[in-house]
């Protein structure tokens, strides 16, 4: 076990522990709630979880280069409700068009929490509370407190979640299933792949060094606010998609979710690791609870926010003794050399 | 000889705020030498390297490389124009592996990582060093010298004219010490320029081709080494004559046996330390980077306890279990990293002096006497010559030299019968060195028993009574200033003395 466990990276470590703590919660809740294991149970998490991921990947991006994207949930409520009105005024937008506009939408309240913090050098805790409460003030100033409601919503975007590309046997695989894991997939490969996305670790590796390697340290984490702006723009669509009634509350606690999918799934919060399947992963067992728990009745539903917020704390605790001791196991057996 | 220079300063200046940092700096560096420049701490030479990298721009002056005048603005153009710097505390990723650390800087490589090439480019340029390094394994957990390694490399890979060495070894043994020299020498046959920055003089007299003297952010003096005698150097250097470096030969006269330690050892660290120390005698602990010296040091101040052996302290029989325990018996460890364990960066001062002493200074309702706790730092302040017009500054803008006294100051308040030093002079300069050993001789003439821990030999030879090697964990010989000689250390520390009776 000891040689296993000196020879495995931490990273692999992980990404099995989040497997096997995903199969428990399954089995789990399996025993408790009846019909679980069923194909209906599955599309509802994996919907579920679709509206998460790309908001989770953003937060992900972020957390790498050692900050943190507390408005996350705020941008998607905002860009949600604007997006729906849009469509409200002009049905007639290309639905590719819609996708984009949101991003977009998203990437301006980015680039705002990034000019504060790359170029404003305010620590990146501070400004995204502030946009958090700032951006949601925003919408509830701009709404009026007004709904948006699926009556005003084009047909096309008020099927989009039902809409299957491919089923296997019960489980299907829905078009804002394959969206989400498109994301994923690109930026994971982007980040393992793609040079100028190796800064975004680089840069929460050693904040210090960057400069010396001759990298812009404020360029990088300002393109990771856009690009967390963006994804939380996607994940708005999403949530339009999904729920198609926008009032004020749209998004609220999704930075906490977010953050949740991103620790559980590994990404170190002080920066410099972490992988996009971990976050994925990360994603689906924090949905599944989250879920499962909607449904079990020994435990009020209140109780969600509760288990998040322990969740986050047991897996950076887990995180911070692991490391620890395996760092000292590989002292003692000389791999220090 | 100018007009074949590879990088040229001339007539530079650089002011922060009011005070001149560098004023009329003109310096040539030759392809294919090693040029070592020397000057105390303060003495402008981070500037100096600030602005050759392209960190700080001259208020006015010209540079030039291979005779075209640039305007470096930026570190990444610094590399552009092929000069490159390596730091005391090297500039690694730790969570990238050693490969993509090496190529971080490298542009015009594609877009896409391939990793397989990288890989195999990063080993072509680690296997000339003659090092051992695994290019696929994370740079967490390198030592410091193989964070160097590939610092060195990350600067080959960019093709560098000039590479700028900051205080290299300050924290090497000796072994890697002679690697990274060998390391310099090979860069110079390649043709590259080496610009050496180092307190250690026997260094420079070991590798440079020439030194240049800088004080106070002027050009003193600029000679081919054969023409440099190490006092004279140090004479530009601090403007007057210096004699620090004196060994010494008999011990000092010692009192009754303060501290006795015997088998000492921690579990799987270190183990069989064996001593007694006198009241008034300075041990030092000498040994290559990794001997577990330090370890034995935070055994006995309670930080990592000894599991193993038993410590007497002034007749009494005792276990030290955390470092309050250390502190109430009148230990005090004075720590080699100021900034991780030693020092508040940020507090000022007074308060890092007060920290480990609140106690005493607590007056009514257990508040801290302010007046009290200011007056007592002052004191310190005038007493150790602490370089600060008061004691209100914050400690991280202080020099090297100054914060360890600072750090000196705090805990001689607690007022020790036992003060362990561990690498007490590394990153400081010659000046503030020898205003150190000062410190430390005075206190043992005042009947303290003090254990020094370090890595500089000159060092240990001109501080201790007793020096006592340490080997990969165990004693490796105990040895009386008048046996002890540089070879005879050395040898013990590498473990070629084998025979030495320990």
């Amino acid at each position: 076990m000891k040689r296993l466990m000196s020879s495995t990276s931490p990273q692999t470590l992980r990404l099995v522990a989040l497997f096997l703590a995903l199969l428990a919660t399954v089995l789990f809740f399996s025993t408790q709630i009846d019909g679980y294991l069923s194909g209906r149970m599955f599309n509802r998490i994996a919907t579920s979880a679709a509206v998460v991921l790309p908001i989770a990947v953003g937060q992900a991006i972020v957390v790498m280069t050692r900050n943190i994207d507390l408005s996350a949930g705020s941008t998607l409520g905002v860009v949600a409700y604007i997006t729906g009105q849009t469509l409200g005024t002009m049905p007639d937008l290309h639905p590719a068009l819609v996708v984009l506009m949101a991003m977009g939408f998203g990437a301006a309240a980015g680039a705002i929490n990034g000019i504060l913090i790359a170029f404003g050098r305010v620590p990146s805790i501070i400004v995204t509370l502030g946009t958090l409460a700032l951006f949601r003030s925003f919408l509830v100033e701009y709404s009026n407190a007004t709904t948006i409601t699926t009556a005003s919503l084009p047909v096309w975007l008020v099927d989009l979640p039902q809409k299957v590309l491919f089923s296997l046997g019960p489980l299907e695989m829905r078009l804002t299933v394959v969206l989400a894991l498109a994301v994923c997939v690109i930026v994971g490969l982007a980040l393992s792949r793609l040079r100028v996305a190796r800064r975004f670790l680089a840069v929460g590796s050693n904040p210090d060094a960057v400069q010396m390697a001759g990298i812009n340290s404020a360029w990088v984490v300002f393109v990771a606010f856009v690009l967390s702006g963006a994804l939380a723009g996607l994940s708005g669509f999403i949530f339009l998609a999904k729920f198609g009634n926008i009032t004020v509350v749209a998004g609220l606690g999704f930075e906490l979710k977010s953050i949740a999918a991103v620790v559980v799934g590994g990404v170190s919060i002080m920066g410099g690791s972490g992988s996009i399947l971990g976050v994925l992963m990360g994603t689906v067992l924090v949905d599944t609870i989250d879920n499962s728990l909607t449904r079990w009745d020994l435990v009020s539903e209140f109780w969600r926010d509760a288990l998040l917020g322990m969740l986050i704390m047991a897996a950076v605790t887990v995180d911070t003794l692991a490391s620890r001791s395996l760092t000292r196991l590989r002292g003692r057996s000389g791999g220090g050399q | 000889m100018t007009d074949s220079a590879i990088l040229e300063l001339r007539s530079v200046s650089k002011s922060f705020a009011a005070t001149a940092a560098l004023r009329d700096m003109s310096l040539a560096i030759l392809p294919g030498e090693i040029h070592a420049i020397v000057g105390e701490n303060g003495a402008g030479k981070s500037t100096l390297i600030k602005i050759m990298t392209g960190v700080h721009q001259p208020d006015s002056g010209q540079i030039l490389v291979e005779g075209q005048p640039v305007t470096l603005r930026s570190t990444q153009e610094a590399q552009t124009a092929g000069i490159a710097a390596i730091y005391q505390e090297p500039m690694v990723f730790p969570d990238l592996n050693v490969a993509e650390n090496i190529f971080i800087s490298n542009r015009g490589k594609g877009a896409f990582m391939r990793w397989a090439d990288l890989y195999r480019d990063a080993e072509a340029l680690v296997v000339p060093l003659g090092v051992t390094l695994d290019v696929r394994r994370a740079a967490a957990g390198l030592t410091l010298a193989e964070q160097q390694t590939v610092e060195i490399a990350r600067a080959l890979s960019l093709k560098v004219k000039v590479l700028i060495m900051d205080e290299p070894t300050a924290s090497l043994s000796a072994h890697e010490v002679a690697r990274l020299l060998a390391i310099a020498r090979a860069l110079k046959d390649q043709g590259v320029a080496v610009i050496y920055i180092s307190h250690r003089l026997d260094e420079i007299f070991k590798i440079a081709d020439r030194v240049t003297v800088i004080r106070d952010g002027q050009h003193i003096s600029t000679r081919p080494i054969g023409e440099v005698t190490e006092t004279g150097m140090v004479r530009d250097m601090v403007g007057r004559a210096i004699d620090s470096f004196a060994m010494k030969t008999a011990a000092n006269p010692v009192g009754e046996v303060a501290l006795s330690v015997s088998g000492l050892g921690r579990e799987g660290v270190f183990s069989g330390v064996n001593f007694d120390l006198a009241k008034g005698e300075v041990l030092c602990l000498a040994g290559l980077v990794g001997a577990r010296r330090t370890d034995v040091g935070l055994a006995l101040f309670g930080i990592a306890p000894a599991t193993q052996g038993t410590i007497v302290l002034h007749g009494t029989s005792l276990t030290i279990g955390s470092a309050r325990a250390a502190m109430d018996l009148g230990i005090a460890y004075v720590s080699e990293d100021r900034r991780k364990l030693g020092l508040a960066m940020s507090l000022p001062i007074f308060a890092n002096i007060s920290l480990a002493s609140l106690r005493k200074l607590m007056g009514l309702f257990g508040l801290i006497d302010r007046r009290a706790e200011s007056d007592m730092a002052e004191g310190y302040r005038k007493q150790l010559d602490i370089r600060s017009p008061d004691t209100l500054i914050e400690v991280g803008k202080l020099s090297g030299g100054n914060q360890q006294k600072v750090m000196l100051a705090k805990w001689l308040e607690t007022n020790p019968t036992v003060l362990i030093f561990d690498e007490p002079t590394r990153g400081i300069d010659v000046g503030a060195k020898a205003e150190v050993h000062g410190i430390i001789r005075t206190l043992a003439a005042k009947g303290v028993a003090i254990i020094v821990i370090s890595s500089d030999l000159p060092e240990v030879l001109a501080l201790a009574d007793r020096v006592l090697v340490m080997r990969e964990g165990r004693q490796a010989g105990l040895l009386g200033i008048a046996e002890a000689t540089q070879e005879r250390v050395i040898a013990l520390a590498a473990g070629t003395g084998e025979r030495v009776a320990a």
